[in-house]
């Protein structure tokens, strides 16, 4: 990265373009309420008065063009119409579509002109369909907003005399991409438009498969050479970093802004190239929390590779997530996918597995709490004396009732139309279909939460109520009621003596086993949602590992007291895959062998094992090499993914006692990284006790 | 069958060897170095910590074949990894009958002995031929000093180095360097000069003090009493063992 990248990267990150931004909102609604438009109609509205409204800012020595300038999404409906075209529906999250993947190479390769005949040819074929039409109108009028802003933008930059950007942006997004920095400049206009528009979680797709051709090709022809195209890619980076504060998600970071690489082509050949080490690279050297990288790897990965991605682990960004092929393309074959379309899969926002251009998913409908349904289990199962069997059933049945209750939920689910959006994905505008009228894939996801501590509390009372017979049922009970006030010695038993996931401990591990093959039964069991779809069971827990200690109002479950883990009451939860908070393991070796047992065909919907590692290992290129051989380790032990963090204690108490000291320190929180400083305090601290392998 | 007593076994532990290793801490050491950063290793029973993250015992007793088949369940993950079991401490020569035993049930893993070289010879040969590689630490030549910082006479020591450097195994002298103690040119030039010709020495690995060797005292319940002065500079001098043709390095 030079200096140039450098001096951009302090820019951005001082927040001197937000000076540029405007105080106030447009407003869209009166225009659209004096036309009455419909729903489709008044996207396309706010999509080209957004446009329109964008002043165009060009620093200097830009050559990725466009920072956001408008402050906010306005609503285009009332509250009251809102709320009346709502009722009886169920919303999911802010309620425009979200953290789907779009086929980018849609774009690259047709252009917003391309594209636009597409829709034009269809409209022609469909014109007795007015639902078609108003579909294909709403498209086409985005698409024209988007080109007339592009438009803008070369026209400032000709008068800037910027001759050389001036030409890119005459020719893209309109057509289609020659060079890799028209590819970019496309990419970086229609992706920051989707927000514009209101929609969120929108996610960079495969990039190294997109991009790489046109990469390929400049270096070719010698139209760039490597450095140049790191520092192209560089900027392109920060740019995704200038408007993120303004993207909504639960914390600040958490923006969806994810990438993946590697992995395999649809014919099954190996898709790594030279451009997925330089976006491994050159994130590594903008160190910045955009964008999000995933890796997709196998058991027979090279550790070369892989040790470039340790380099970027080291950063302490939290990045990149590794999915494991061989075990992520089975699982996604076993729950209908096509195989060609299994291997062509992208990472969502956080974790789960979805495929781009094809899928109008809700990969997080929310999560089951384990820790609700083992707790449910056990006090009523051994209030009726019931052996540890019949508990297990209970536990199972707990989670089936749960599951239903998520799904029903969501059987009266209202997507918005997403006209811009359905620009991007496969068939909509050839069909005349809105992407929220579903597509190939329209398959719901849900987590089960809480699972180490869950599993755990089921090890404990194995052992020592029926194994062992050291422990009552009534006396447990009765210590769990009292959050175990005055039974700090049966606490420290059940929090030390019991066995534990995250040790290799079948004792602990089969029941971790048992809950997610629940989980897993529970969904097939439900069977076709309405959409069509099915429900995917997931590992991960999003931010459900605070809320479900915390009675936080976005949980179904109620808040779970003391558990019979050992834990106290409003104390988190293990979040994602990870030993129970505060539980002491071996180390990572132990740790990945127990999550490995996990049957990962059955479980589709991602969801990391989530390890820390002390920065100090990460000190020389032998002890990265090692690193390297742990995440390949990973993968040949049959781990579906893993979430690896750098990490140094002292650094981050320092962090909270002087913020002001540290506010560039980066730290992976759920499925994202964040700015350490910038969190609420529950997750600094959950990050702080999190389990933390102390190596020296 | 017999019995012994463990303080940690730790995974992933990148500066014990190889590859990928997970070592074991075995319990009681008969050396009192006053800088030595695990006071936890020193005892040989059981102990409790208390740290900021709550209690817990240190020691766990492990009959030989219940501590070979947990490691056993890693041998292959640690074999694909270029790496294996270390063997540390405390001192694992202090429990030679049952780290040999354990050796004995391991299946077909690379063995590394991290040892002070305090320890009767047939004990030190009987581990010494079961392991692979061997990490020998090497504190002070002097007598006297040694006797003084470590509590310990070093003629066993400097004997066990002797039979190390005729059996045959590659190993590697480990020198601890502590302010003003054992950083000196004098101990450093005698340590230089012992180690010069020693047949299967691979090199000399200079580990420079730590300054958070006193941590886990309080949390062990005991006192730290450095008789040195902790912030003075280390005096890195690898050109003495470099005159002497010995290859070092500086961790």
């Amino acid at each position: 990265m030079n200096q140039q990248m450098e001096s951009l990267k302090k820019r951005v990150r001082a927040g001197e373009h937000r000076s540029l931004r405007q105080t106030e909102p447009i407003q869209v609604l009166a225009e659209c309420e004096a036309e009455g438009l419909s729903w489709p109609r008044r996207v396309a509205r706010l999509i080209r008065r957004q446009c329109e409204a964008e002043q165009v800012v060009i620093g200097p020595e830009d050559r990725i063009a466009f920072t956001r300038t408008l402050p906010a999404v306005p609503p285009i409906y009332s509250p009251e119409d809102m709320a009346r075209l709502t009722a009886g529906r169920t919303m999911h999250e802010l309620g425009p579509i979200s953290n789907i993947c779009v086929d980018w190479s849609l774009l690259l390769k047709q252009g917003l002109l391309g594209r636009k005949q597409v829709a034009k040819a269809t409209r022609e074929r469909l014109a007795h369909d007015p639902q078609a039409v108003e579909f294909l109108d709403s498209a086409i009028e985005s698409m024209e907003a988007v080109m007339e802003l592009a438009a803008r933008y070369a026209r400032k930059a000709r008068a800037m005399g910027r001759d050389d950007l001036a030409g890119v942006l005459e020719r893209v997004p309109a057509e289609p991409a020659r060079t890799f920095h028209e590819a970019l400049q496309s990419l970086r206009f229609c992706h920051s438009v989707v927000w514009l528009g209101g929609n969120y979680h929108v996610g960079l797709g495969r990039f190294d498969q997109t991009m790489w051709p046109y990469l390929e090709a400049d270096l070719a022809a010698g139209r760039l050479t490597i450095e140049a195209a790191e520092n192209l890619l560089a900027e392109f980076f920060i740019s995704l970093n200038k408007d993120s504060d303004l993207y909504p998600g639960v914390q600040q970071g958490d923006n969806g802004q994810t990438l993946t690489l590697g992995g395999v082509t649809p014919d099954g050949d190996p898709a790594v190239n030279e451009l997925t080490r330089m976006v491994l690279r050159v994130a590594r050297d903008v160190a910045m929390i955009d964008p999000k990288i995933n890796l997709r790897i196998s058991a027979q990965t090279d550790l070369d590779l892989l040790s470039v991605a340790t380099e970027l682990t080291r950063m302490g960004l939290g990045f990149p997530q590794y999915s494991n092929d061989d075990v992520v393309i089975p699982a996604l074959v076993a729950h209908g996918y096509d195989l060609e379309d299994a291997r062509d899969y992208v990472v969502a926002a956080c974790w789960e597995f979805i495929i781009p251009g094809r899928g109008m998913e809700v990969v997080n409908i929310g999560a089951v709490s384990f820790p609700a349904a083992v707790d449910n289990a056990l006090r009523d199962g051994l209030a009726e004396g019931e052996d540890f069997d019949c508990i297990l059933d209970r536990v199972h049945g707990q989670v089936r009732e749960q599951v239903n209750r998520l799904a029903d939920a969501y059987s009266h689910l209202l997507l918005p139309p997403a006209p811009y959006y359905s620009v991007f994905m496969r068939g909509c505008l050839e069909q005349g279909r809105d992407v929220c009228e579903g597509l190939k894939y329209n398959n719901f996801g849900i987590h089960g939460a809480g699972s180490a501590n869950a599993a755990d509390a089921l090890a404990a009372v194995r052992e020592f109520i029926f194994e062992e017979h050291s422990l009552a049922p009534d006396d447990l009970l009765s210590a769990m009621d009292k959050n175990f006030s005055g039974r700090e010695a049966l606490r420290t038993k059940l929090e030390e003596q019991g066995p534990k996931v995250g040790n290799n401990d079948p004792k602990a591990d089969t029941l971790l086993v048992t809950l997610f093959a629940d989980l897993a039964e529970a969904c097939e069991a439900y069977g076709r949602t309405p959409r069509g779809g099915i429900l995917r069971p997931g590992t991960g827990s999003a931010m459900y590992y605070i809320w479900l200690a915390s009675n936080h109002a976005g949980m179904r479950e109620p808040e779970v007291g003391a558990t019979a883990d050992g834990r106290l009451k409003g104390q988190p939860f293990s979040a994602n895959l990870a030993p129970s908070p505060g539980v002491r393991v071996r180390g990572p070796i132990s740790t990945l062998q127990s999550f490995a047992k996990i049957d990962y065909r059955a479980i589709c919907n991602g969801g990391p094992i989530t390890m820390e590692l002390s920065d100090s290992v990460f000190k020389n290129p032998e002890s990265i090499r090692k690193t390297a051989m742990l995440v390949r380790t990973f993968a040949q032990l049959g781990c579906q993914q893993l979430q690896l963090n750098s990490l140094c204690v002292a650094t981050l108490l320092d962090a909270k006692a002087h913020p002001e000291n540290h506010k560039n320190l980066i730290v992976r929180v759920w499925g994202w990284s964040g700015y350490f400083c910038e969190l609420a305090p529950e997750y600094q601290d959950h990050i702080i006790a999190r389990h933390l392998y102390e190596i020296d | 069958m017999t019995s012994g007593v463990v303080f940690d076994i730790k995974e992933f532990t990148i500066h014990d060897g190889p590859g990928i290793r997970t070592t074991v801490f075995m319990k009681g050491c008969p050396l009192s170095c006053t800088w030595c950063h695990n006071p936890e290793g020193q005892s040989r029973q059981p102990q409790v910590i208390r740290s900021l993250a709550g209690e817990r015992l240190a020691g766990q007793r492990f009959a030989a074949a219940e501590l070979a088949a947990l490691l056993n369940g890693q041998a292959d993950i640690l074999r694909l990894n270029e790496g294996g079991i270390t063997f540390s401490g405390g001192e694992p020569l202090l429990q030679a009958e049952f780290v040999a035993e354990v050796i004995d049930l391991l299946k077909g893993v690379h063995i590394l002995l991290d040892t002070s070289g305090y320890g009767n010879q047939l004990d030190f040969r009987s581990l010494v031929e079961r392991s692979d590689l061997i990490y020998f630490d090497l504190k002070l030549i002097d007598r006297e000093k040694h006797q003084h910082y470590t509590g310990c006479d070093n003629n066993m020591i400097l004997n066990n180095l002797k039979f190390l450097s005729v059996s045959g195994k590659p190993f590697v002298i480990r020198v601890p360097l502590v302010p003003g103690v054992t950083d000196t040119d004098e101990n450093l030039a005698a340590i230089a000069e012992t180690a010069a010709g020693l047949s299967g020495l691979l090199y000399v690995d200079l580990l420079p003090y730590n300054m958070a060797a006193g941590s886990k005292y309080e949390y062990a319940g005991m006192e730290f009493k450095p008789d040195y002065d902790e912030k003075r500079p280390l005096n890195v001098n690898t050109l003495l063992f470099e005159q002497y043709g010995v290859k070092v390095n500086v961790e």
